[in-house]
């Protein structure tokens, strides 16, 4: 089973996409790569919202009626060694509201964050109803376009670096059932807004602004199917920031607020048994609760395909 | 791989450290030497009171009095037991506070400057005066409503020094620094008297103002009051009578401005719908258009359609200063505008962008009137203005500022006319619309009056600040929501407001140096 496992755990890459205001995309699973094996990902999501949290109180914005979001991710993964993968991934965005809205905001559009992980397998245990397995992985994002983080709610992203620490805990049954945990510190940085003063609980007079930084959790649960081709995975996530204002009344969200969300997921990845290394995905997520979040639903589907050298 | 390993401890830590920023949340200056003392300032012509004599002081003891000798005790004790809380109060609040009660006036004006929202029916909620705590809170302190709450602040404080200067130098009494050497003095010299107090003239003046403009924040701007008088007195230049007679000339003429703010008619600018719509359809009888609010669920009544009634400090009938009429929605002129406002919207450039937010100063923000506060307060500093000459300073400019949005409000409600996005299919904007006619734009002619009157006080800035009022009027071009007319128009429109406020300024003595 094991040498089963890892063999056509080399067809697999993935990452899981948060792509909405939180974290940018990171090495949240359990799969590695085999050695010197390389791997893509193309991905499209579509999220939409026409309601918010601001601060606790969900509202509905008649300025902005639905907002959209379309998400093209290109990503690759190569295993440096058993043990070790390094990743990387590049998003381009657009936004816009439905029509009709009471604000005639232009949407917006473009590359958003760059960014650059590793993932690494620090132990693994098998016994005879199981396997054990953690990994600790980093991922570091920075803005890669002179996007507006300042244009809520409609900006790309948050335009600002982010370092993601996150630990991973799995454990799999011989039946294929597995359940995954993960604990992440996401710290992020500094926005450079264009304007030189905003009001944060008080003036500031910079266009910097302190975008909060947050522990993020996630559980999933799932199954493999048809001798490893199919895999299912029902998921719940759960970002705190560490501080930040909240959404004014009626006011525009902007980068400093503390942006906390509780989100669940359905996700499903084939892998074509016959036509060697690619694979198909598809996902949808449904922010369930929050403070000065989207209520944001959001579905994707992807190709992989895997190589090595 | 190990030192791969340590890259990736060390790296993120390194990018911690070194992006720590220290965030400024006011205009960093120390205290300093005056450029001017003023002695004849107390001659100068205030805006509310006949003369500086107007409010009556009492004479002060004699510094060999038993009793000026105890309040000098008293200064000694205080300074003697101060706590690290209290000096750096004395660092923050410096010898020219004109500018830190300016910044606490900008920070309300954010804090309550924003629009209400629908109720669940659809309908909108103003705030009320009389139930301030809402919801809706009271004040929204838009910019008509900012321009206003500045005017009547900077304009107590001006008389009030005038006010003070006059007794200053009447008595020539000395700061207590001078009166016993044992006493510290916290700050650079300036050789200006002491009694009565310039700080806390600028304090209970700017408090009391505050107060009714924001009746929410009474505890909030009290507490901010106690603490900068208790600065005076540890900063060793003021004894408790100094502080006191500045405290009741700061009163008085606080009480003398709010009685003309409460007969300016602001009370009535926010009008019903029945006026509203009567102002929208003498427009649309005279011109032929109207402008209609696009929000969903629409606003029914604009902001403030009554703010061009509004008393004026300087400009003596506000028709005299009314632009002309606009291009007819479909002529060439107007065509042309149409043309060049999608040329900017389709173009993306982050040049445009970045103006237009530069300048964008909307909701939740101090507002245009507020941008121009800040530069101001850095003019004040960089020329080392005095407390007197920084509060005229303030008074002019913000006087300008108001006459200037009563003359903009004029228009905007005479000619109502329409916004890009009620009239040009499908456009869309990268600034937010706001809930008031188009012609004129309110940025272009706050900035320009603001403009004017720095221009005027700071004449090596002249080409700067002209240069940056001509930029914050097309930003928003730039943003969507205005016409190129609504700001070249509008730029004219405050330059002649302000000339007002500078023909006032160049005969008040403040020149005569």
């Amino acid at each position: 089973m094991k040498s089963y496992l890892t063999n056509l755990t080399g067809a697999f890459c993935l990452f899981l996409v948060f792509s909405t205001y939180s974290l940018a995309q990171s090495p949240t699973d359990e799969l590695m790569m085999p050695k010197n094996d390389f791997c893509l990902l193309f991905n499209y999501e579509y999220g939409e919202f026409n309601q918010y949290w601001e601060g606790d109180f969900l509202r509905k914005n008649e300025t902005i009626a639905t907002v959209q979001r379309r998400t093209a991710m290109l990503m690759a993964a190569y295993g440096i060694t058993e043990k070790l993968d390094v990743y990387a991934g590049l998003p381009y965005i657009s936004t816009n509201s439905t029509t009709p809205n009471g604000g005639k905001f232009a949407g917006t559009f473009g590359v958003q964050d760059l960014s650059i992980g590793l993932k690494y397998k620090a132990l693994e245990k098998s016994s005879d109803k199981g396997d054990f397995s953690l990994y600790g992985s980093v991922l570091f994002s920075t803005p890669v376009s002179n996007y507006l983080s300042d244009y809520q709610p409609y900006s790309l992203g948050l335009g600002t670096p982010q370092i993601a620490w996150r630990g991973i805990a799995h454990y799999q049954l011989n039946n294929g059932f597995y359940g995954r945990a993960a604990v992440a510190y996401v710290w992020k940085g500094y926005t450079e807004a264009e304007r030189t003063y905003y009001y944060n609980d008080g003036s500031y007079y910079t266009p910097w602004m302190d975008v909060p930084s947050s522990w993020n959790f996630g559980l999933a649960l799932g199954k493999w199917f048809f001798q490893n081709a199919l895999r299912v995975e029902l998921s719940a996530s759960n970002q705190t920031s560490t501080s930040g204002d909240d959404i004014r009344p009626y006011n525009a969200p902007q980068p400093t607020n503390k942006v906390d969300m509780t989100r669940v997921g359905a996700f499903a990845h084939y892998y074509f048994p016959k036509i060697k290394g690619l694979g198909v995905l598809t996902y949808f997520n449904q922010n369930v609760a929050g403070r000065n979040a989207p209520k944001m639903t959001s579905f994707g589907v992807g190709a992989t395909y895997q190589f090595g050298f | 791989m190990r030192k791969l390993y340590y890259l990736i401890y060390i790296l993120p830590l390194a990018v911690l450290i070194s992006c720590s920023k220290d965030l400024p949340t006011e205009l960093a200056y120390e205290n300093y030497v005056f450029s001017s003392t003023d002695e004849d300032g107390g001659n100068w012509t205030p805006i509310l009171l006949s003369s500086g004599s107007e409010i009556m002081i009492a004479e002060p003891k004699e510094t060999s009095s038993a009793e000026y000798q105890a309040e000098l005790m008293e200064v000694k004790n205080a300074i003697a037991s101060i706590t690290s809380q209290q000096k750096e109060n004395l660092k923050k609040w410096t010898n020219n506070p004109v500018i830190r009660w300016n910044e606490i006036a900008l920070e309300l004006i954010a804090k309550y400057n924003l629009i209400p929202g629908p109720n669940e029916d659809g309908s909108y909620t103003l705030p009320n005066p009389a139930n301030p705590e809402g919801p809706p809170v009271f004040p929204f302190s838009h910019p008509p409503y900012a321009s206003r709450a500045l005017a009547y602040m900077s304009v107590a404080q001006f008389d009030g020094l005038i006010s003070a200067w006059h007794y200053k130098y009447k008595y020539n009494r000395a700061a207590p620094y001078l009166q016993d050497l044992e006493i510290n003095h916290a700050y650079e010299e300036n050789p200006i008297p002491s009694y009565p107090s310039d700080g806390a003239v600028i304090a209970s003046a700017s408090a009391e103002i505050l107060k009714v403009m924001f009746p929410l924040e009474v505890e909030y701007l009290n507490s901010k009051m106690s603490e900068h008088l208790e600065s005076l007195l540890l900063s060793g230049e003021n004894v408790q009578s100094d502080i006191d007679g500045g405290v009741k000339i700061g009163e008085e003429i606080a009480a003398l401005a709010l009685t003309r703010a409460s007969t300016d008619g602001m009370k009535n600018a926010q009008t019903s719908k029945a006026v509203s719509d009567s102002i929208a359809n003498a427009a649309y009888e005279r011109f032929g258009w109207m402008w209609i609010n696009q929000e969903a669920p629409q606003r029914p009544v604009g902001l403030t359609p009554l703010f061009g009634k509004v008393k004026m400090w300087s400009v003596p009938n506000v028709e005299a200063i009314r632009p002309p009429v606009p291009p007819t929605p479909g002529s060439p002129a107007y065509e042309e505008d149409v043309k060049i406002l999608k040329g900017y919207l389709a173009e993306h450039s982050e040049e445009y962008r970045r103006i237009a937010n530069f300048w964008q100063d909307g909701l939740g923000t101090y507002t245009p009137p507020g941008h121009w506060n800040e530069f101001a307060n850095a003019f004040i500093v960089k020329n080392k203005l005095n407390t007197l000459r920084a509060a005229r300073t303030m008074a002019y400019m913000n006087m300008a500022i108001m006459d200037a949005g009563i003359s903009c409000w004029d228009a905007k409600y005479y000619y109502h006319y329409p916004r890009p996005i009620q009239t040009i299919e499908g456009f869309e904007t990268i600034a937010s619309t706001p809930n008031f006619p188009s012609y004129t734009s309110g940025h272009s002619v706050f900035s320009a009056a603001g403009a004017e009157v720095l221009a005027y006080i700071f004449p090596d800035e002249a080409d700067k600040v002209r240069g940056w009022a001509k930029e914050a009027a097309i930003s928003r071009v730039y943003g969507g929501i205005h016409w190129t007319f609504d700001a070249t128009v509008g730029t004219t429109q405050g330059i002649n407001a302000a000339q007002y406020s500078i023909d006032r300024a160049k005969i008040d003595g403040g020149d005569n140096f």
